[in-house]
């Protein structure tokens, strides 16, 4: 997983959450089906896709998708 | 990604009945996936378009975050073509939960509650510092509390099952200790908590205790440990989803749909080689590395074989070599004893699989079915999709294990019946090769000398009753599956009559196989259920056994006799059992019936059965 798009791909298929590019910024309390057990099923996935260990702590606190990508992706 | 959770993103609560058929051969994280898919479906609008499906509701509620169970159990149900209902609790709420009878749980009336237990249930009530002794006392407490959880369960969810689970020991708990002797005391007082937990079985016949202990020998990670520190997920995915897996089976089970007969493909599944080509000689059976691999898995099957799984045998050969080989070869380790059927020969082993059943009196989806071809394995899972199929590879030692990964043939309770059945079912195919030699059916059923005995169940064979009430499909007018507490409670109960018939005849004894439940209230005799194993129903036992309780009825005072059906897929055959005895409809629907017998039926003797019949109950049935 590299891009937005493939981000975005993976929110999709892997969590069957319906969501597009343009929901990354908002809120997470405002985006469609997100319930707050997403982000833990998330950061497994994150880590298994990735394969990289990824800050815990940090996605717990992430306010929106696209503060979890950035964590994701931060080199 | 694969194809299939691009279908399962798409489906839609009509599709529900093509989710088995997709969800079938996935694991581990697909299946999961599968399950998140799945997850949004409405159950209320599967119900509403397909109102047949098994629906189980399933509360789960213990001590950490669960929500990972959530798409595992829904993904693991869909597997078993039932569609999961989870009622997950709000976070450590279990004592509530199952405490207080008037709990939201309780009031929900789930048929499965999941109290999930975590290590953290103890190490977080620790003092600081600690030792060996305050997590006796901790374990002590919580086990009690579980304990207590489980009683007022057994007196409140009437029929459902509760599950429990032991205990993971963390090392991050173990290497906090410094001397050796205590961290061996901590090990053994962690062992007999879990040992409470599982013996809790033996007297609670409402509580499965899953142990986690296989699942962690598997290599399966108990803890994530920034998952639990961070979000109190205490059990990692990954063993939640074997847990998971194991209360698919519970509910499969739950549901009526026991596995019954284990099909086994012969060459490169049963022994290694094709006997067409190698010779008995050639075969690898035993003494080779690779000998000693299907040797295994022989032994394992005829282990499987002793506790009531039927084993048959379907291969692409010659028929007599195969009986031959089975009958003669020195190092086998299955024999030709050792299978109900032996079907070797050229035709589609669909067919086989159809005709087996037939023979059976089973339904295939009561069939686990495993080879090493990936074409009849594919060919068998696109013509019978109830059966099982588990493809075997090339590496034989493995073939154990694939067999033994899901527990297709778990039961809650094993029954002397269960041990005797595969006898009963040989006896059955001589009871089979005698009727050929007849030329009507009543020569038949008058030389097969048939007694059955109709009697109050003896309380040590209530779990034998409430697994005919789980397995049997067809002659079951109600299909009311009673679990083994039910049972208890309905065989405690003095307006309630649980009659056992028993049957035997020239081939031996059939032993318990069916069950009448009565209830007895002011001047009407209602017949609860009334249900027949499929191995014995067409031989004149139901009609004589119905006789025996109308007489009853009438001369024990009662004005009338009541009784229904319930239609299922599988029971359509018995829909007009009660009126073709004389009974008149007094409501009719297209998946019920209510009927009504004022007066005592024109008798119409059974004359080749001798029936022994008692109705009275006496003290030794009750003793335990």
């Amino acid at each position: 997983m590299k891009t937005v798009d493939d981000f975005v791909t993976l929110l999709r298929d892997e969590l069957a959450l319906p969501v597009t590019a343009d929901d990354l910024g908002r809120g997470l309390d405002t985006v469609e089906s997100w319930d707050s057990v997403h982000l833990l099923a998330l950061c497994t996935v994150l880590e298994r896709e990735t394969g990289r260990s990824l800050p815990l702590a940090d996605v717990l606190e992430a306010s929106s998708l696209k503060d979890v990508y950035l964590l994701a992706v931060a080199p | 990604m694969t194809d299939t959770t691009a279908d399962l993103r798409e489906i839609t609560a009509e599709d529900y009945p093509a989710v088995r058929g997709l969800v079938a051969g996935l694991e581990g994280d697909a299946l999961v996936r599968a399950g998140r898919a799945l997850a949004r479906l409405d159950p209320g609008k599967v119900l509403a378009a397909h109102p047949g499906t098994p629906a189980p509701l399933i509360a789960v509620t213990g001590h950490g975050t669960l929500s990972a169970l959530v798409p595992a159990l829904t993904g693991e149900l869909a597997r078993h073509g039932l569609l999961a209902r989870v009622r997950l609790s709000d976070f450590d709420s279990w004592v509530f939960d199952l405490a207080d009878p008037g709990s939201d749980l309780y009031a929900a009336a789930p048929s499965l509650v999941l109290c999930v237990l975590d290590p953290a249930l103890v190490a977080d009530e620790l003092p600081l510092p600690w030792r060996v002794e305050d997590v006796e006392r901790v374990l002590d407490e919580k086990t009690a509390l579980v304990e207590r959880a489980a009683e007022v369960f057994a007196a409140t969810a009437r029929g459902a099952t509760l599950v429990l689970n032991t205990l993971p020991l963390p090392r991050s708990l173990t290497a906090q200790l410094v001397d050796l002797g205590s961290r061996a005391r901590l090990g053994a007082v962690w062992r007999e908590a879990n040992a409470r937990l599982l013996r809790l079985v033996e007297t609670r016949p409402e509580v499965v205790t899953v142990d986690l202990d296989p699942l962690l020998a598997e290599g399966v990670a108990a803890h994530d440990v920034r998952q639990s520190v961070y979000a109190k997920a205490h059990l990692s995915d990954g063993l939640l989803a074997g847990y998971a897996r194991e209360i698919g089976h519970l509910a499969r089970q739950s549901a009526g749909g026991a596995k019954k007969v284990l099909a086994l493909d012969l060459d490169d599944t049963v022994w290694g080689g094709v006997l067409g080509e190698a010779g008995p000689e050639g075969i690898e059976v035993a003494g080779s590395y690779r000998g000693e691999a299907f040797r295994r898995f022989q032994a394992v099957a005829k282990q499987l074989g002793s506790q009531g799984v039927l084993l048959a045998a379907v291969s692409k050969n010659d028929r007599e070599p195969v009986v031959k080989t089975l009958r003669e070869h020195p190092e086998l380790t299955l024999r030709e004893d050792d299978f109900v059927q032996v079907r070797a020969n050229w035709r589609p082993k669909h067919e086989n699989l159809a005709e087996l059943a037939a023979d059976l009196n089973l339904g295939t989806d009561s069939f686990v079915f495993v080879d090493d071809s990936s074409f009849e394995c594919g060919l068998v899972r696109r013509e019978l999709p109830g059966v099982a199929v588990l493809q075997v590879g090339r590496e034989p030692a493995l073939h154990v294990e694939r067999l033994l990964r899901d527990g297709w043939f778990d039961v809650r309770a094993l029954t002397a019946e269960d041990r005797a059945r595969p006898a009963r079912y040989r006896e059955e195919r001589a009871r089979q090769d005698f009727l050929h030699t007849f030329e009507s059916l009543d020569g038949y059923l008058r030389e097969l000398d048939i007694s059955v005995t109709l009697a109050p169940v003896d309380a040590a064979r209530l779990d034998r009753v409430s697994q005919l009430t789980l397995r049997t499909n067809q002659f079951n007018l109600t299909t009311r599956r009673l679990q083994p507490a039910e049972v208890r409670a309905l065989h405690d109960d003095p307006a309630v009559r649980v009659l056992a018939i028993e049957s035997a005849d020239r081939f031996g004894d059939n032993g318990l196989v069916g069950v009448v439940l009565l209830r007895r209230q002011a001047g009407v005799l209602h017949i609860e259920n009334f249900l027949l194993s499929c191995r014995v129903f067409s031989r004149g036992i139901e009609q004589a056994v119905l006789g025996a309780v109308l007489g009853h009825a009438f001369d024990s005072g009662a004005t009338e006799v009541r009784a229904a059906y319930a239609r299922t897929a599988r029971n359509g055959k018995v829909a007009d059992f009660y009126p073709r005895a004389g009974f008149e409809t007094v409501r009719e629907d297209a998946d019920s019936a209510d009927f009504r017998l004022a007066s005592r039926p024109a008798a119409a003797a059974v004359d080749h059965i001798r029936l022994t019949a008692r109705f009275e109950r006496t003290p030794s049935e009750d003793r335990r």
